[in-house]
């Protein structure tokens, strides 16, 4: 595959939950490319549907959400399509995902070794025990746990060491892409930091590409190139990473999130919070969904939905920008 | 009280818990010879890591726990192994903010019973009066029009919303002092800021002192005057917000500070291991000896004292002379 091909292309992304009071879009048209060894960053408050989209990209969604317009090509691959065997094979094959409580994603009556074993398994069943207690060794070695582990049981384990056997299980059947699902959350800042040097140094040698979603801005300005910004359900602004700081161009709702945190370095710092309450998907806002709470509304956003504008890197869906960038 | 006294003092605070180990009664010791002041209108961060024992200190403080050694005196008042309607009493002057501002609020009883409940319990006016009461305490938490707030339940309410009404209860008695642990870190980023805001501008106004427990360097830093740091249940080091954040000392507080998001420290962490500490009792040496890059043998064998390095900055290492 060359390096410009997409390993996952989001087109016109639309995902409705059926609820009793009627449906409610939790993704609204949103498009995203991910490219091969490239680590994306999805940042968003709770709510946003930075997770549906996640769970949307596995083919996860069940009950009462379902994707209700766009496409999404995993390495070429509609994954819409697929049929149930296709699926089965494909996902965790090339697909995989980490997800938030690690607790709840390793089975408590299991062995660490078991649970791996399982997982190549079901993938490449003619694999010999002999294969699969090196892979599993290897696996172990590649996020730093002692190999004497892989016989304790989830619970034996500390939390970080339980995310970090996520982690292997994902990756141990070397995918193209992960998707990490606030991976670190619930983690001790050391633990956290340890744990995602070692996703960065895991991912420049298995050369995979990463959606990592996460709420926490200055974690994603470190661990991905791009960064993308979704409130209510739309991705208002796409951006570098480094340049995701004060005083770049931004839209309002990212500048109002990065000035809402208390910065580690900085010498008497105001604060501001946002103003307002996320907004309640089931009625949203006229025009732009963010019109409410920003602070520099103007008439037509109230009227009028914004489309992105394209900038240097990026683009940003603000009908400040509307002057300067092309559509895209 | 003038302001420059101590309104909270903690003297040699320990906390010990039974737990089963082979069947043998055994002790941990979450928090062990821990001292400390907070003056009158003043907002101590704690910090550490999960296992710390940050929030045992604040239930300690709140008497939710009682202590096993030391003293705590708020006030002028000891306060260590008080019962009863001296307990009760107590609460007048010391209200708690809990994490989790959904399992801390009453899902069947509206914002306006959570509040009336602090102002009977403890008599605080007459029966006429509780009711503007109530509404000068919506107000002054942002939780306009209180007509319509009064009324609701907490499902109706945001995160950040509902922590507000339980800041508005913890002021209902009119306290002196807080214990708010983790008050935003279940909150959205955007909410955040406002109930940062909304307790420094409460600081101000009433002369309010925190125990602001965090696991986040950064918030202490904005909310702090000062931040303690601690380790396996000891305190590593204290000092002003800004001293601890531009000069750490410690080595524990150095790598606290090199993972948090946001840190200019790029590379390797500086630790040897990822070991929790050792929380058994009788255990020997300093607890982070087992991480400690610096680490001699004099660390496993002798428990470091808290010693100020220059005016209002402590530390508990044998080597900070060295480090610094």
């Amino acid at each position: 595959m060359n390096e410009n091909t997409p390993v996952l292309e989001i087109k016109d992304l639309s995902v409705s939950y059926q609820t009793a009071t009627g449906s409610v879009e939790a993704v609204r048209s949103v498009d995203l490319t991910l490219y091969p060894e490239e680590i994306i960053g999805l940042v968003g408050e709770s709510g946003s549907g930075k997770s549906t989209m996640a769970f949307a990209v596995m083919r996860l969604l069940k009950g009462d959400a379902m994707v209700t317009g766009g496409s999404i090509k995993v390495l070429g691959k509609d994954i819409y399509s697929l049929n149930n065997k296709e699926l089965k094979e494909f996902r965790w094959d090339q697909l995989a995902m980490v997800f938030q409580s690690a607790m709840s994603a390793l089975n408590p009556v299991m062995t660490v070794e078991k649970q791996i074993f399982d997982t190549i398994l079901s993938h490449r069943p003619q694999m010999s025990r002999q294969e699969l207690q090196q892979r599993a060794e290897e696996l172990l070695d590649m996020v730093r746990i002692d190999r004497k582990h892989l016989k304790s049981y989830p619970h034996e384990l500390s939390g970080g060491m339980r995310q970090r056997i996520v982690i292997a299980i994902a990756i141990a059947l070397h995918p193209k892409i992960v998707i990490m699902d606030e991976p670190t959350t619930a983690l001790d800042v050391v633990v956290q930091r340890s744990i995602l040097d070692q996703i960065k140094e895991i991912q420049k040698t298995e050369k995979f590409s990463i959606l990592f979603i996460s709420h926490d801005f200055s974690l994603v300005a470190e661990m991905a190139s791009r960064v993308a910004i979704m409130y209510a359900g739309r991705i208002v602004e796409m951006t570098d990473s480094r340049t995701l700081m004060l005083g770049e161009k931004h839209h309002p709702y990212t500048d109002g999130l990065l000035r809402a945190i208390p910065q580690l370095t900085a010498e008497n710092v105001v604060i501001e919070g946002i103003a307002g309450n996320p907004p309640d998907l089931r009625s949203l806002p006229s025009g732009c969904s963010f019109h409410p709470r920003c602070n520099l509304a103007m008439d037509q956003c109230k009227i009028q939905v914004p489309v992105p504008h394209a900038q240097s890197i990026g683009f940003i869906e603000c009908h400040l920008y509307s002057e300067e960038g092309s559509h895209v | 009280m003038s302001d420059s006294e101590a309104l909270v003092k903690v003297d040699n605070l320990v906390v010990r818990f039974p737990i089963n180990d082979n069947r043998h009664r055994a002790y941990i010791r979450p928090v062990d010879q821990v001292s400390f002041e907070i003056k009158a209108g003043e907002v101590l961060a704690l910090v550490g890591e999960s296992g710390s024992g940050k929030s045992t200190i604040g239930k300690a403080l709140l008497r939710i726990l009682e202590p096993s050694e030391g003293t705590i005196v708020v006030g002028d008042k000891d306060i260590t192994h008080i019962r009863r309607r001296e307990l009760v009493e107590y609460r007048k002057l010391a209200q708690m903010i809990f994490q989790d501002p959904f399992g801390s609020l009453n899902p069947v009883k509206t914002i306006e019973q959570h509040l009336a409940f602090p102002i009977r319990k403890h008599r605080l006016v007459s029966s006429d009066s509780t009711s503007k009461l109530i509404n000068e305490l919506l107000e002054r938490v942002g939780l306009t029009p209180v007509e319509e707030t009064r009324l609701k339940f907490p499902h109706e309410l945001s995160g950040g919303q509902r922590q507000r009404v339980a800041i508005a209860r913890a002021l209902a008695v009119n306290p002196k002092f807080l214990v708010a642990d983790e008050p935003i870190s279940m909150l959205d980023v955007s909410i955040r800021a406002g109930i940062l805001r909304l307790m420094t501008q409460l600081r101000e106004d009433f002369n309010l002192a925190f125990l602001y427990i965090t696991h986040d360097l950064a918030s202490a830093r904005y909310f702090g005057n000062r931040i303690m740091v601690l380790y396996g249940g000891r305190i590593m080091e204290t000092a002003t917000s800004s001293d601890l954040i531009r000069k750490p000392l410690h080595p524990y507080t150095r790598l606290l500070l090199a993972a948090t998001p946001g840190s200019s420290v790029k590379g390797a962490l500086p630790e040897t291991s990822n070991k929790p500490p050792n929380l058994m009792e009788g255990r020997t040496g300093c607890p982070f000896a087992d991480r400690c890059p610096h680490v001699a043998s004099v660390c496993r064998e002798q428990v470091p004292e808290l010693l100020e390095f220059s005016p209002g900055h402590m530390v508990a290492c044998h080597f900070t002379n060295q480090l610094a």
